[in-house]
């Protein structure tokens, strides 16, 4: 045991080498300088990022106090998302309004699509038959329409014209 | 059994002194703070770089602890002293800091003062080994600083605060939050495996 300790009572002794190992002179001068600039920075960027951030961590605090707003802001979301889709241009630029129609009266397109017999004129017409029996656009009708107007302006705007030589 | 030797700073402040120190950093007063950081950057830094052996290291992780100590100072209820609570946070920093880099060491030592080559006691323990006086207190450093890095955090620390920096088994129990029976055993293994690295330089049994 006193061996022991005489070793360790060396050791010491020579650990007492490190209170010999010091920073560079001058170090410990701007030490504390250093550390409250940091300090100081850090607060100064805290304050930029908390103002910049304060809306929204309002908003997300409100989630935190009360779940049901998160649910509702959830499907209101939701929501939001299904009326974009549902009223989004198709690729020809017309709105898919019709989809809705159609979705309000399903019975009947389902007939048209499913009784192919019952409804041959886009056939006799030579027209491509869609396979999705839910939209019928009938662009004949609609331009054939809009030809028949045309004509009848036109004939209603121009008179007949009478020559003196005729 | 001989009493750590003393500490290597000034002596410790008044407490009242440092209380309102402490009252106003709480309050936000940076010139109070910055006074707390005067008295004690000394100690934390050379606990640190002791656990490192690393200068640069030190230096970084001796900033954070004080910058991290400020913003934690809400939280300071005073239950333990603000040396030992400082010293905490500094402690647990730099354990993190160690385990994050593994065995990754790299030392960069400071350099020795002028009072090293007129210690007796190192002399003493030099003259015998090597003729060449200066080179062997660096060999020595270096060796005794490896030696240290190959002990556990903990085991690193007992002998950073105790033989190193002279704090008591009480002051150190404080900080590391265990009983004084932990720190004796951990100071005796730390010491036992010191030893056994350190054993060409120790001399003969």
């Amino acid at each position: 045991m006193n061996e022991s300790e005489n070793n360790f009572e060396s050791l010491r002794r020579l650990l007492a080498l490190k209170r010999h190992e010091i920073p560079p002179p001058g170090y410990f001068n701007n030490f504390s300088g250093q550390v409250v600039s940091r300090i100081r920075a850090g607060e100064t960027a805290e304050t930029r990022e908390i103002a910049g951030l304060s809306w929204l961590l309002k908003f997300l605090q409100v989630f935190e106090a009360k779940p049901a707003f998160a649910g509702a802001f959830a499907c209101s979301l939701c929501l939001l998302l299904l009326l974009g889709i549902l009223y989004a241009e198709g690729p020809d630029g017309t709105p898919k309004a019709t989809f809705l129609a159609a979705l309000t009266q399903p019975a009947v397109s389902l007939a048209d699509a499913t009784s192919p017999v019952l409804s041959p004129a886009p056939a006799q017409q030579g027209l491509m038959v869609s396979t999705n029996p839910v939209f019928s656009l009938e662009p004949d009708a609609a331009l054939f329409g809009q030809q028949n107007s045309l004509v009848q302006l036109q004939s209603s705007l121009v008179q007949p014209v009478s020559l003196p030589g005729n | 059994m001989a009493e750590p030797a003393a500490r290597q700073d000034s002596e410790s402040p008044a407490p009242v002194d440092e209380e309102e120190l402490v009252r106003r950093a709480r309050r936000g007063d940076l010139g109070a703070y910055d006074d707390l950081v005067r008295r004690y950057q000394e100690r934390i830094y050379a606990t640190i770089y002791h656990m490192t052996s690393n200068h640069e290291d030190a230096n970084d992780l001796a900033q954070e602890s004080f910058i991290k100590a400020f913003q934690a100072l809400k939280s300071f209820k005073g239950g333990s002293s603000f040396y030992t609570w400082l010293y905490r946070i500094a402690v647990n920093k730099t354990i993190n800091f160690l385990k994050q880099r593994k065995n990754r060491t790299h030392m960069s030592l400071n350099d020795l003062d002028f009072n090293a080559e007129h210690d007796p006691d190192l002399m003493a323990l030099i003259s015998d080994k090597t003729p060449r006086r200066e080179a062997g207190l660096t060999e020595l450093q270096e060796k005794l600083n490896a030696a240290m890095l190959k002990l556990s955090e903990p085991h690193r620390l007992v002998v950073a605060l105790h033989d190193v920096q002279g704090l008591s088994h009480d002051e150190i129990a404080k900080i590391m939050d265990c009983n004084i029976g932990t720190v004796r055993s951990r100071l005796f293994y730390a010491r036992q495996q010191l030893q056994g690295f350190l054993s060409d330089y120790l001399g003969p049994t």
